[in-house]
Formats: structure tokens, sequence, C-alpha cells
């Protein structure tokens, strides 16, 4: 898998104006998820610096993608509170939680890909990628039936700079493909491009590098390297391949049992015999 | 590899002068994109310009020869003026639903109260129903007629806007539901709106709140079983130039040309912004909120703008005909324009257009000829005619059964509809994968726990292909729990 | 207030009759989440069956002594629930189970197409009008041994009593209690787990639509003799009021489906009686889309997997 050529400057058009949230992007504060009995996530405490790359990581069943869901407005938290750039996500009224749609949250500039892929696969890749800009276009319906200039004129800039975003992930020549066409590396390239025409300022990606091989792995380390610099994205990880979390992350967050066990830099949360145990059993933290 | 080379000027212009050359543009380059369209989809184009031609040039010929020949010489099949008019209602119909079920996936039963609400609309508007009042503006009709008398060409704006909002009042409390219940509250709807029709022919009630009262007795609001007659038909004055029942030919080239504007509208929606999230909703709604698309607002547009369609034909059918009634708007209606959106294609505006074509042609002319052939040679066989639902039922169980996309399938959707059966066997055959690997990658951790932590190198057992495949830290992981 | 207490009887002849036809509504969407379109038409092909039966086969009248009727009624009702059942079945057969594994609406659209084929067939049978038989019940107000007279309880609507509750009380016997009933509720649950416990899943559901069919077949003969009259476009009004039942008592439930049909039944009654027959269907549906709308679960709201 090889990416396309660093530019070294952010690309037009896709970099989001800057909120209200200062320093930190997100800001969540004893945030709680129960499904009936079970509790997914127990008052966790978590806030994105912005401009950072942080992961998320655990034993599987930990809670994470729950939360990710929380952010994204898909799931309401049971309590708790969710900020995003000065913008609050979950709010509470009348006495019951609410939270925005996940339309609105996408609004807000909160793009996200997904553990187990979901393209439009009927669609091709040129079109997974317009309909992720959908959400800043300006024409309304009858702008589209009439095909007025400034429609003709929106739909071309999107479609110019959705190349560029696939020209960005390296998938340019293969944008009339279907995507289900494609093959697995370049699904989880596109979905990414299709997160990004969102005009995120905070990228959530579920497992990205999970299916790949070493080599793999590697560009798409770099490669969201390369986001967070060029885009100036902040990017939220859930990842389960330790390499790649311990080579980008600015900090690292672990949960297990949807609490928050362990958060700092990476060599510190790799050293901490609680998060040891937690992914091995408690025999493994003596040895 | 194209790419689009932006010019320093901008080719798109501003406002209505913008808007106007580029119609102009579209329409100078249609012998160029006729050409293109020949050369990339050769069967499709030469097929749609042959039932273009049939179609723009058989009303003149049936009656100049073709009915003659068939009342004299030999009976023929051939459709008569009315009917091919109501092909062209019904295509604009199939295309209004074409955009609620086969663009965004929506189905609905009860397409057919729009089609009365529009039918109504003309009725109100262009008729002597409203006796005790007479507004006449630029009607055929003279001054001081009792009732309300407004032209053609402002009543079909009205009734799109009339319908399409009856679409989005409907649309809005239950486009929530999933699709089988909100299949059954459109059904509703189609049910309901006739009955009111019906029966609102003797209204009486009293209201009074302070100082407002509201009282009337014995109102006819909607005609009752009877129905609102006669309806002013469409005009044009310049030609004086009636688009009646009994016009001949010329009420289906009024009927061609509004099927013409809904064909563009419908094309131009496809291909939009709103057509590709429609799309995107179909395919994987949560996906599609989850990238931006306010998929309850998209859902409720594709809901309106279809039942504006609808109004669209009831409107034309009410002027056509000169008379409407609830009889005319049953739920075997809703049924029909379904089987030829299904039959034609779903999600492709030609194969909708084919399948009303088709439908009307069988339904008002095919099995009534065939009824009448059956009659000479066997009297007491049962007429086909009034069976044509046995038929069409039969033909809807078959089509989802053997051809559920159509007969000329939008590729999506003849994807999708694949795609489940194969989507069930890929799964499971990921789970038997993921097992394999993971009884390999568990003994390797068993033997030395630190490459969960520290990996140097790759893993033994690692599957990197399959979308579902995981690094042994997953897998250890899951076994966790 | 005599009238009042009337029209609640009869309306609860009508909610029995529809409860009949409404478990069949639940259990199939329990088992299959299908909305059985054509089972309303099944049900008026089984009082076109069962008028066959009475009318042209064993020709029963006013006449016939007392315990023949008796005798020939069980046989009507057993050939005709017999009938049903397999006609049940074969649709099963061949148009739904093909469609097992397609998008959700495909049944769904089947299963309209095979309600116009059923309508169709019996009106090419019987032809539009609508066929009636003689009473064959005696007139008498049962309410006149107690010496009440303003308020009457005909034979006929005690026929509907008899003949429904015990088939109601079968079949909740039968899914609490028996091997299939429990295959039946497991399949209701999850389909993939129950065929890997053992459970055939093609001939539960086959079971089902069989059950289903049976008690349609019983509804239709309790309605020809009830109404004395039948017509190709019946199962429109007894299979909206039906799935409006199963709906409002909660889809999946087997209880819910018996006590909305109650509720319905007097709801059309009381409709009927009050305002105008005219609007009924009308005001059915406005309840149907309220149900659906505002509290899709039902009021009993549970699946037909929860019922013990």
């Amino acid at each position: 898998m090889s990416l396309g050529e660093p530019t070294g400057q952010p690309a037009a058009n896709t970099v989001a104006p800057r909120g209200s949230g200062g320093d930190t992007l997100v800001h969540s504060r004893g945030v709680t998820k129960r499904f009936g009995g079970l509790v997914a996530v127990n008052n966790v405490d978590f806030d994105i610096p912005r401009g950072s790359i942080v992961s998320l990581i655990g034993p599987n069943g930990a809670g994470k993608t729950t939360f990710f869901n929380m952010i994204t407005g898909f799931y309401t938290p049971t309590s708790g509170e969710i900020e995003f750039d000065g913008h609050p996500i979950v709010m509470k009224r009348r006495n019951k939680m609410r939270s925005l749609r996940p339309h609105e949250v996408a609004g807000l500039g909160i793009g996200r890909t997904f553990q187990n892929i979901r393209l439009f696969g009927t669609m091709t890749a040129l079109d997974n990628v317009r309909l992720g800009a959908n959400v800043h276009l300006k024409s309304r319906w009858w702008d589209a039936a009439l095909r007025t200039p400034g429609m003709l004129r929106e739909e071309a800039e999107n479609r110019e700079s959705s190349m560029e975003l696939l020209r960005l992930v390296n998938l340019e020549d293969r944008a009339h493909a279907w995507a289900r066409s494609l093959p697995y590396g370049d699904q989880r390239r596109l979905e990414i491009a299709r997160a990004l025409a969102t005009r995120p300022k905070l990228l959530l990606l579920d497992e990205p590098t999970a299916g790949m091989n070493a080599s793999e792995t590697r560009d798409m380390t770099n490669f969201i390297r390369r986001l967070r610099a060029e885009l100036d994205l902040t990017v939220l990880l859930i990842e389960h391949d330790m390499r790649v979390v311990m080579g980008i992350s600015d900090r690292v967050t672990v949960l297990d049992y949807g609490t928050v066990i362990a958060e700092g830099t990476p060599t510190e949360v790799r050293r901490n015999p609680k998060v040891i145990e937690a992914y091995l059993g408690r025999g493994a933290a003596d040895t | 590899m194209t790419t689009l080379v932006v010019k320093d000027e901008d080719p798109y212009g501003h406002g209505i002068g913008g808007w106007l050359s580029h119609v102009g543009a579209v329409l100078f380059g249609i012998p160029d994109t006729y050409r293109r369209e020949l050369r990339l989809h050769r069967r499709r184009t030469i097929a749609l310009t042959i039932m273009t031609v049939i179609l723009v040039t058989y009303p003149i010929l049936n009656s100049m020869f073709l009915a003659s020949f068939s009342r004299t010489v030999f009976p023929l099949p051939l459709p008569d003026d009315t009917t091919v008019t109501f092909m062209m209602i019904f295509g604009i119909m199939a295309i209004g639903l074409n955009i609620v079920a086969g663009f965004a996936g929506l189905l609905d039963l009860g397409y057919v109260a729009f089609y009365a609400i529009g039918a109504y609309t003309a009725a109100f508007l262009a008729s002597p129903h409203w006796g005790s009042i007479s507004i006449v503006f630029l009607a055929n009709v003279p001054q001081g007629f009792p009732g309300i008398h407004l032209p053609f060409w402002i009543i079909v704006p009205i009734a799109i806007i009339i319908a399409g909002t009856f679409g989005a009042l409907l649309g809005a409390p239950t486009l929530r539901l999933r699709g089988d219940y909100l299949a059954i509250v459109t059904l509703g709807f189609g049910e309901i709106v006739p009955v009111v029709f019906r029966n609102l022919a003797d209204v009486t009630f009293n209201f009074s709140l302070g100082p407002l009262t509201i009282a009337v007795e014995h109102v006819n609001l909607t005609g009752g079983p009877l129905g609102i007659n006669p309806i002013d038909a469409p005009y044009l004055p310049f030609a004086n130039v009636i688009f009646n029942a009994s016009a001949g030919y010329a009420p289906v080239y009024l009927g061609m040309f509004l099927l013409v504007i809904a064909i563009l509208f419908a094309r131009n929606l496809e291909r939009s912004r709103i057509g590709r999230a429609w799309m995107a909703i179909r395919e994987d709604e949560l996906a599609a909120e989850m990238m931006g698309v306010n998929t309850l607002r998209t859902k409720l547009l594709a809901f309106a703008l279809g039942a504006s369609f609808a109004g669209i034909a009831g409107s034309l059918q009410a002027s056509y005909l000169g008379a409407t009634t609830s009889d005319f708007f049953q739920f075997s209606t809703s049924i029909l324009v379904l089987i030829m959106v299904i039959l034609g294609g779903i999600g492709n505006i030609w194969g909708v257009l084919l399948g009303a074509v088709a439908l009307t042609y069988v339904d008002k002319t095919f099995l009534p000829y065939v009824g009448q052939q059956l009659q000479q040679i066997a009297p007491s066989f049962p007429n086909p005619a009034q069976f044509n639902f046995l038929f069409f039922g039969l033909i809807l169980v078959a089509m989802m059964r053997f051809r559920p996309e159509g007969f000329l399938p939008n590729r999506q959707r003849a994807a999708e509809l694949a795609a489940h059966t194969q989507a069930d066997v890929e799964a499971k055959v990921d789970e038997i994968v993921a097992v394999d690997t993971q009884a390999e990658t568990e003994a390797a951790i068993e033997a030395d726990p630190s490459i969960i932590l520290d990996n140097t190198g790759p893993p033994p057992g690692q599957d990197e292909t399959g979308p579902d495949a995981r690094s042994p830290e997953t897998i250890d992981e899951e076994r966790k729990l | 207030m005599d009238q009042v207490i009337q029209t609640f009887i009869i309306g609860l002849s009508n909610g029995l009759i529809f409860a009949l036809v409404a478990l069949g509504y639940t259990l199939v969407y329990g088992i299959i989440e299908l909305i059985n379109f054509a089972h309303g038409d099944l049900f008026m092909l089984g009082s076109m069956i069962a008028l066959f039966l009475i009318a042209s086969v064993f020709g029963l009248s006013a006449s016939t002594p007392a315990l023949e009727l008796v005798g020939v009624i069980l046989l009507v009702i057993a050939i005709t629930m017999i009938a049903t059942a397999a006609i049940n079945v074969t649709i099963e057969r061949i148009a739904y189970r093909p469609l097992r594994h397609a998008p959700k609406l495909a049944p769904l659209i089947s299963a309209i197409g095979m309600s116009f084929v059923l309508q169709n067939i019996a009106n090419l049978i019987a032809g539009p009008a609508n066929k009636s038989i003689d009473n064959l019940f005696p007139t008498t107000n049962l309410l006149s041994v107690f010496g009440i007279e303003t308020i009457a309880v005909t034979f006929q609507q005690a026929f509907v009593a008899v003949v429904t509750i015990p088939l109601l009380i079968a079949l909740t016997w039968f899914v609490d209690k028996t091997k299939q009933g429990r295959a039946m509720r497991a399949t209701a649950q999850d389909p993939d787990t129950a065929g890997l416990m053992g459970v055939d899943v093609n001939r539960t559901i086959a079971l089902t639509f069989l059950i289903g069919g049976a008690l349609a077949g019983a509804a239709g003969v309790v309605q020809i003799l009830y109404n004395n009259v039948t017509v190709w476009n019946l199962g429109f009004r007894f299979g909206l009021n039906a799935f409006t039942s199963a709906v409002l008592g909660g889809i999946g439930n087997l209880s819910g489906a018996v006590v909305g049909a109650l509720v319905l039944g007097q709801i059309n009654a009381f409709s009927d009686r009050y305002l105008s027959a005219n609007w009924t269907n009308a005001i059915v549906f406005a309840v149907l889309i309220a149900v659906l709308v505002f509290k899709p679960t039902g009021l009993l709201g549970q699946q037909l997997a929860d019922r013990a």
C-alpha cells in the first residue's frame, strides 16, 4: 500500500474553522452508559487536547466503541456531560438526558470510521466521498431539481475536493469503482476519505489497522500522522495493535469494564501494572 | 485519470441569466448528448428512442388510420386516446412513487391518497362546486359563473404544493417507523383520504369560542359519493384547444409535456446531493446519519416530493375526465402503481416508465380486448378485464420471487437485492475463519505473553486479508470476555 | 342503556371472530416478522368454503333437526379448518419461504399480491355479489329465559362464543405446553439459535401457518353462520380489524391479540350504531395509525417468545 506524496501543507477545502473550545477539543465528565443492568461505560472523564492523537485502548467489551457512539450522538449517556469545541453534545432537559443527533454532531465537526467497514457498497468510491460532503453543502432540493448555477458550481467544487481526498488516500484511479468491489485496504482508506469529506476537526478512527500486515500498518500509522499535520486534525483512535498505539499516540487512555484504569503517555501506560493485568490476567502482572 | 480544470472565468454564471444560459447550453447540447449515450449505452438508448418515437407519433397515426383499420379490417388491441393519456398520468405517478420507493427505499402503500388530493384540488378550483361564490380568473368561463375557476396551469402548481404538504404531514410523525409498519400506516392514510372525500357531503357543525362563532349547515364539502363535476378542462387560449376526454389526441401531448417535466425533475434530483443522500440512506441509514445526513428530513423530502408528483397526475386526471369521485381512488390503484414500479425496474426512471406504459396498456386495452374476443368465442368464460387484479397479483408474487429488480433494473438495487443472500454466506465464512485463526494464535500467546505489548515482528497465524481478521492481541482480549 | 348493552353484546360477538383471525396475524408476525396481508382473505375463503358445504353439500336449513345440525356444523368446521390450513401452508411454501432471506419488504409485497389473487379467485368462482344462506338457528332471545326482553342474546351470538372460546383456550395450551409450541416460541425469539438447538425451523414455520390458517377457517365458519352472508372482498374489513387488534394488543403477543380484538369489536359496534358504518373503517385505520405511531409495541407489548 502506498499513499500519495506528502505535500507538506494543508489541503484546501478540508480545514475546519476553529470553535470556542480553546485547547481542549473534547471535554467529557462523569460519562456513564447503562443498558438495563449492564454498565458499559462507568463515570468516565476524558479530555482530548486540540491537535493531539489520543488512543483509547482496553480489552474487548471495555466500552470503547460505546464511548465513541456517545461522542457521535448515536447513544445518549445515562449521565454525564460531553462537550465538543465548546458545544454541548449532551444535555439534560426536564430531567431527561438528551443528545444531539448523529448528523448534528457530524455537522459540528466530528467524523468517524467504523470497526466493520460501513461504506455504501453499491455507490462508487467518488460518490461515497461526495456524500460525506453533504453536511456542509448549501444547495437545496429546488436548486437540484432546476440545476441552478449555484448548485452546478457547488457540485463541481464538491467533485473537485472529493477527487482531492481520493488523491490523498491514493484511490483516485478507482474513483468510479463500486465501493464494495475494492480490496480491503482500499476500503479502509476510502472510509477515512469519506470521513474527511465531512471536514472534521476531530477524526474518530475505530480500529483503522484491523486486518493489516506490518507494512500496511506502518503506512496507515504514517498516514494518520500526516492527517494531523496537514489537515490540522485531532485524532481519537480505538486500537488494539500496540505498535500503532505506542508509535503515534500523544496520550493513551485505558478502559476496562467501562472504567478508566490508566491514562498518560504511551510509556507510562505500558508499564502500568493495572494495564498489564487487565490484558493478561493477574498472574502476568507479577512476572 | 481525469482532472477537472477550473478555468479562470466561472462557467456557471449567476441568477436567472446564468440558469437560462445553462438551459440553453443543455438544449443545444442535446445532439451531442444523444450521440454519447448511443455510444455508451447502445441498447438502452435505442430501446428508449423507439419507445419515445412510438409514443409521440402513435396518437396521430391512430386517429389518422390505425383506429379505422382496427374497426373495419381487423380488430387490433390498439390503445385509444384515453388510454394513452392515462399512460402519461400513470407515468407521472410511477416516477413519483419511484422517488419514494426506488430512490429512498420507503414503501408507500397509500400513494393513491395524493392522487386523490391532486384531483380534488382541481375539482375545488375549477368547477361550479362552490356555487355560492364566483371567482373566475384567466379561465375559459364567463365572468360571474358560479364556483371557483382558475386555469389549469395555475392549478397544477397549487396541486403540487397541497399534495406535497400532505406528504410532509403524513411523513413527519411516521417516517421514524420501520419499513413494514410505515407501509401499513401509509396504507391507512390511503384508505382514510378517499373515505373523507366520500363522506363530507353533508357537513353541519356549530363552533363558538367567545366572540368567534362558526356555524355551517348542510354544507356539501366534497360532493360525497357522487363526487364533483363538471370540472373545467385545461384550455390553451392561443390555439383554442380544450384538453378534455372528448378532444381526441391533444390531451396526450399535454400529458406528455407534464411527463417530460416530471422526468427532468426526477433525474436532476437523482444526480444531486439529495439523490446521493437517498441512495446512502437506502444502503445503510445509520452510516448515512453518521456522515452528517439528516435522515429524517431527507426521507421526509422524498415522501413529500413523491406525493407532489401524484398531485400533478391527479389534477391532470380530474381536469381531463371533467369529473372526480372517491370511487376513482382505491387501494388497488396504489398497488397498480407499485406494480408498475416493481415490474419496470425499481429505482430506474426509464424502467418505471416502461412499467407504467405497459401496465396501463394491459389494464385498459389488452385485457378488455381479450375479453371482447373471448366473448365471441366462449360467452360464458369470465371476462379477464374484470379479473385484472388476479393477473396483477400473480405478477407481484412472481416478480418478488424471480426478478425483484424488475425488467430494466437499476444496477444498485439489483445488487442490493442479490447481496442479501450472498452477505449471509460471506458472514458465516468469516466466522469460521476467525475461529481457526484464534486457536493458533492463542497457542502463540501462551508460549510468549510479551508479544502482546512489545511486537517486533509479524505474529504467527495472522490472516492478513479477511475484513474480520484480528491481530493476536485482539483475540487474546476476546478470550477474556 | 339497553341499547348500550345490546351494542356491547354485538361488539363482543364480532370481537371474538376478530380474535380468531387476529391470532393468525400475530402468530405469523411473531415468528417471521411478516404482516401476512393475505390472511384476511384466507378467512374469507373459509367462509366461502363453509357456505358451499352448508348450502350445496349438506343442504342444511332452518328445518334441519337440531342434533343433525350440530353434527354437520362440527363436520363443516373440521373440513373448513383443514382446507384453509392446507391453503395457508401452500401459500407459505410458494410465496414466502423462497423470500426468507430477501429484504424485509419483499415478502410483504408478495403477500399483497397473494391477497389480490385470493380475492379474485373467490370472485371468479362465487361471483361479485353477496352470497348468503338462510339463518339456521332459532331466533329466540336466549335472555328471555331470564325474563329479559329488552336485550337480546341470540343463538348465533352464543354459537360464536361456544366455538371461539374453546379454540382460543386450545391454542394457548398448545403454545405453552407442547413441544411444538415451545419450538414456535424459540423460533420466534431467535431462528438461528433455535435451528442450532435442533428445531426444524421450516417445519415450525409451516406449523405456524397451519395453525393460523385453521383458526381463520374456523372464524370463517363462525362468520357465515353468524352473519349469514359472505362476499369476495369480506377479507378486507375483517383483515383490517384483525390486524389492528393484533397491533393494538402488541403484535406477537397472543393474549394481546385477543384483548385487542375484543376492544376492536366494541369500536366497530359502537361506531356502526352511533356514528355511521361509512366512517367505521376510517376510524379503525385511525386507531391503527395512532397505535403504530405512538405505541408501536401495543398495549400488552410482549413477544410471542416471552409468553411463558
